[in-house]
């Protein structure tokens, strides 16, 4: 019986193996060939929940613009990859997508890592990615290439300069605590915080950083070296979803949202505290900045877009939800202007295109591809009028936030 | 360092050390009696949390759903571990370490999945039970009430696994059949039926552990790889099937874990492991040897 | 326990051997001829994860030694030529043949310590080595470009062509696969073999257990040290993932699927698991889900593997069933 049962399963892999070159089917022949778009996402495990959110993003784009004829007469065809978080396998899939599914462009990615190594790759496959959440701003600073475009807000805004023209023109509190996650991102964060911060309030000090691995979800012994530090205010570098949740659930159990202020870049998105309700933690009375606050925003695409989105998947749209959709359009925009799908021919019209967002136009930056989006700042509040805690009265900064051309110059020597 | 930074962090390093005690006690007695390095416990603790947040969010509107969940997703991850032991386990007793190493990794990829298909992909909460909220105030230093429950908890369990392992007669049955299954079975002692019974309750401390870690945390898909290797860092410490070591070791861990981010804080990361390397080359038994 | 060698039967003659291998042989010359670019880089994917699991076999088959961390070794040869390669912007040469040097020098490190424990907490030491190493990996920014990895390594425009790295990674591939069988049927090999399987009587016949066990440590470290130069080549890329001890799983279920106790296991089994696990996460969002089912099913029911498996079935006679 145990035999027989082996002898199955050995021949079942031999059919499946023997099976998988004829497993794809021969394109349809009537139909024009559809514009081919890879999507690599961490679509497993911990930040799957951007994944899955900018995957809906860009599924809602590709359907409307389906259904309005497509791109010149073809069809917009998504295809999905997982990477798992892994720069590795992010970079096996796009070489897949691009050499056996012949993809036309890519676009994706959460973890900066993968972002580098594909964008890396792309140079010489000659192929436009389009970054929608990876926030390392070398992407587009230091290791830059002409076929890479980013149109979410990097690191250096959303983490650094943003905050910190946030608080000079609020708090402006003179002794700063940082607590951030010890990889690139949290590093890079906290020195152009403290670079833009010193510059506004030339008295300020950072007195102490502290740093946790990774993924950490408990910090406990950390709350309780930040609460007898004697600081005014807590930065948090780069300190986001799972872990964000677990710290402002602890910090909040400490009493520290009380008794300091806390600088919470990330609070503002809601993606995050989807599931609090009221009566629970939250960041409360914390200075937060936001890539997408959709309640806000009065423009029908954008709420049309939100409903849309939690239909799809169920909780409210991550900014890389809204991104996804952004890129997909711009796309399509920069194809009809140009007339054809030639890369060359996109890139140089994709520069410095004015994309069409639910805030109105964006330009993208001609010299570094990236998307000069704005960041919203408030303090966050859990005010009965909406399910989720929020920034109220949001101010937005916009190309300010960014490096300068200058600066990129001097980054990029 | 003042005191008062000093006792918050003899306070919150024990904090830490009780939470990776609730998870690791598991391990160390399905090690202990098993002899089986359980990868999937890690998998089973993140399982209680979604149950605990299923029972939680399923029953908002019942006052107190906190202590239901706390009753029922460790059940519920004891019967998971029961149905594994008994379709899985049973056939690999006795075979060599890499067999069990990658069934239990197998497990992982099994649990995880379904877990997501269950769950899907975001971050799910549950709230500090009442009386739970709120803070104590010792010493001018204020202090979380749910952390202590939690410390609390630690101990609970610690002189509860003590009381059933070293002081009652199914505590001797398992003490026997640890020591010598051959003749613990000839004594008439129904081995398999013990073997079971351990590897659920080992299930039921990780969805204990899975169901009071959510209020102060969060339950997310990702839980079951990052713990697990702190577990074995615990239980190597403590002594592979030592409870007591696996209670001193976690304190040590969190001590040094809260006291380090005054001293050295760039080593933080590798502490753990270095510790593990070091009593491994040392003193292989761990701090309180093979059995309890 | 570990299965009796089969008889002999038909397929073990020297003609017929002889001309298999040689079939084989001619269709991996030939193979760029055959088969598009993806499938390519497949089959060199293929070929690099042979070598690491053939070495990982040696301390885990032959020897006995069950390691939890091939994973850490792998990635000291592939950051060894990566950083060579772009930091110090040196010859491909020296940057690949460094690599197994460093490999053989941690792994001589890390072995000492690990092989004066036995069974399960040499395991757990090799585990804790591993992730030590992907600790230093991370951390380091510096030198191994922290969590980013290393990208756009400069590599010779010889290794622009895919079918040109197909061929240079079948050379040192299969130039090591033979040097590890060679090593493996040695007086050498069998002397780890009788260590697998008594290691006290081994012991009593004076040989010195724990020089041999190094001697494998350090053999299977340089090997991995290799393969993962090649990937870092093929790759143009070194990431921390390298190191982590999910990557040592991968490597073991390959050793596991193809057989741990044939020398041709592990390159069955990296075929095998290669194949299935580019093509059919293509198809499914819930790959992990069919990995761990499979997984399972491998360890319960074909505890030897696929070769195992068929040299079961092809052999004469009943041969004796490792005990269930």
């Amino acid at each position: 019986m145990r035999s027989l049962v082996k002898t199955v399963i050995v021949l079942g892999l031999g059919f499946v193996l023997a099976g998988i070159p004829c497993a794809n089917p021969a394109p349809a022949a009537s139909k024009e060939k559809p514009i081919k778009i890879g999507f690599i996402h961490t679509m497993s495990g911990a930040m799957s929940m951007y994944g899955t959110s900018s995957e809906a993003g860009a599924k809602i784009a590709v359907e409307e613009i389906n259904a309005a004829g497509g791109v010149l007469g073809r069809e917009l065809k998504l295809i999905t990859r997982d990477d798992k978080l892994s720069a590795e396998t992010g970079l096996r899939e796009a070489k897949d997508l691009v050499l056996t599914e012949e993809v036309d462009f890519l676009t994706g990615t959460i973890s900066s890592a993968v972002a580098l190594a594909i964008s890396s790759y792309v140079e010489k496959e000659k192929k436009i990615f389009i970054v929608n959440v990876s926030q390392s701003s070398q992407i587009t600073e230091e290791k830059w290439n002409p076929y890479v475009f980013r149109i979410n807000t990097n690191a250096v805004p959303y983490w650094g300069y943003a905050p910190a023209i946030a608080l000079g023109k609020t708090w402006k509190p003179k002794k700063i605590i940082s607590l951030g996650f010890d990889y690139e991102c949290g590093k890079n964060s906290l020195a152009a915080f403290k670079e833009k911060y010193l510059e506004l309030v030339p008295d300020a000090q950072i007195i102490d950083e502290l740093w946790a691995p990774l993924g950490t979800t408990d910090f406990t012994a950390h709350i309780t070296k930040i609460a007898n530090s004697g600081a005014e205010a807590l930065f948090l570098a780069c300190v986001y979803g799972g872990g964000e949740i677990a710290f402002t659930k602890q910090a909040f159990a400490f009493g520290l949202y009380d008794k300091m202020k806390m600088i919470q870049p990330c609070a503002g998105d809601v993606e995050t505290w989807s599931d609090v309700k009221q009566g629970d933690p939250y960041p409360k009375g914390a200075l937060a900045t936001c890539r997408y606050p959709f309640w806000a925003i009065d423009n029908p695409k954008s709420k049309a877009f939100v409903e849309e989105h939690k239909k799809m998947v169920g909780f409210w749209p991550s900014y890389g939800a809204m991104n996804e959709y952004v890129a997909i359009y711009a796309l399509k925009k920069a194809i009809e202007k140009v007339g054809a799908v030639d890369t060359e021919k996109l890139i140089k019209t994709l520069a410095g295109i004015e994309l069409d967002t639910f805030v109105g136009p964006v330009m993208l930056r001609a010299y570094d591809h990236q998307a000069m989006m704005p960041n919203w700042y408030g303090i966050i509040e859990f005010t009965p009028d909406l399910p989720f805690p929020h920034i109220t009265n949001p101010q937005i900064i916009g190309e300010e936030g960014y490096h300068t051309i200058e600066q990129i110059e001097n980054l990029r020597k | 360092m003042t005191l008062e930074a000093a006792l918050g962090q003899v306070l919150s390093g024990i904090s830490l050390g009780m939470v990776w005690f609730l998870i690791a006690a598991g391990l160390s007695i399905i090690f202990g009696t098993l002899k089986i390095l359980n990868l999937a416990h890690g998998s089973i603790y993140m399982l209680g949390g979604f149950l605990c947040y299923q029972v939680t969010s399923a029953f908002s509107h019942v006052p107190g759903v906190f202590w239901l969940a706390l009753l029922v997703a460790p059940l519920v991850t004891a019967l998971v571990g029961g149905c594994i032991e008994i379709l899985l386990l049973r056939r690999i007793y006795g075979l060599d370490m890499i067999y069990q190493y990658l069934l239990t990794f197998g497990l992982i990829l099994i649990v995880g999945e379904v877990c997501k298909i269950l769950w899907g992909a975001g971050y799910n909460t549950v709230a500090v039970p009442w009386p739970l909220n709120g803070t104590v105030n010792l010493f001018a230093l204020s202090f979380p009430k749910y952390n202590l429950f939690l410390i609390g908890m630690g101990v609970l369990v610690f002189v509860g696994l003590r009381v059933l392992i070293g002081a009652t007669s199914l505590g001797a049955v398992v003490r026997a059949v640890t020591h010598n299954r051959e003749i613990a079975g000839a004594l008439g002692i129904n081995v398999p039926g013990v073997y079971t019974g351990v590897f659920m309750l080992g299930c039921w401390l990780a969805g204990l552990a899975g169901t009071l870690t959510p209020p102060m945390s969060v339950v997310a898909l990702g839980a079951d790889l990052s713990v697990i290797i702190d577990c074995f860092i615990i239980v190597v410490i403590g002594g592979l099937g030592s409870i007591s070591g696996a209670f001193l070791g976690s304190i040590i861990l969190g001590l040094t874990t809260a006291f380090g981010l005054y001293i050295i804080p760039k080593l933080a990361v590798a502490f753990g492991f270095i510790l593990m390397i070091i009593v491994l080359i040392i003193r292989p038994r761990g701090l309180m040897g093979v059995s309890d | 326990m570990a299965e009796i060698r089969a008889k002999p039967t038909w397929l073990h003659a020297p003609a017929i051997r002889s001309i298999l291998i040689s079939i084989g042989f001619a269709s991996l010359i030939a193979l760029p001829a055959l088969i598009g670019k993806s499938w390519l880089n497949i089959t060199i994917e293929i070929l690099i994860m042979a070598l690491a699991a053939c070495s990982l076999n040696l301390m885990l088959g032959y020897t006995g030694l069950v390691s939890f961390g091939p994973a850490g070794l792998y990635a000291v040869g592939a950051y060894t030529t990566a950083i060579l390669l772009a930091r110090f912007k040196m010859n491909i040469v020296p940057a690949m043949i460094a690599a197994p040097i460093m490999a053989a020098i941690v792994g001589w490190a890390v072995g000492w310590v690990c092989v004066r424990r036995t069974k399960v907490y040499f395991a757990l030491l090799t585990l804790a080595f591993s992730q030590i190493i992907w600790t230093i990996i991370f951390e380091w920014y510096a030198v191994t470009g922290g969590d980013n990895g290393i990208i756009s390594i400069p590599t010779p425009e010889f290794f622009f062509s895919i079918v040109n790295s197909y061929y240079f990674c079948l050379a040192v591939v299969g130039c090591c696969i033979f040097t590890l069988w060679r090593i493996v049927n040695s007086p050498f090999g069998r002397t780890l073999q009788a260590i697998r399987e008594n290691p006290g009587r081994v012991e009593f016949i004076g040989v010195n257990l724990k020089r041999y066990q190094l001697a494998a440590f350090i053999l299977s470290s340089t090997f991995l040290g290799i393969a993962g130069s090649l990937y870092c080549v093929f790759s143009d890329s070194a990431f921390p993932d390298f190191a982590h001890w999910t990557k040592s799983t991968d490597m073991l279920v390959v050793c596991l699927l193809g057989g741990l106790y044939r020398f041709s296991g592990p390159l069955v089994g990296s075929a095998i698991y290669t194949i299935l696990a580019k093509t059919l996460s293509k198809h499914t969002m819930h790959w992990n889900l069919i990995l761990g089912v499979a997984i399972v099913l491998l360890v319960l029911l074909m505890r030897n593997g696929v070769m195992g498996f068929l040299s079961e079935r092809l052999s004469r006679k009943k041969q004796a069933r490792p005990c269930a």
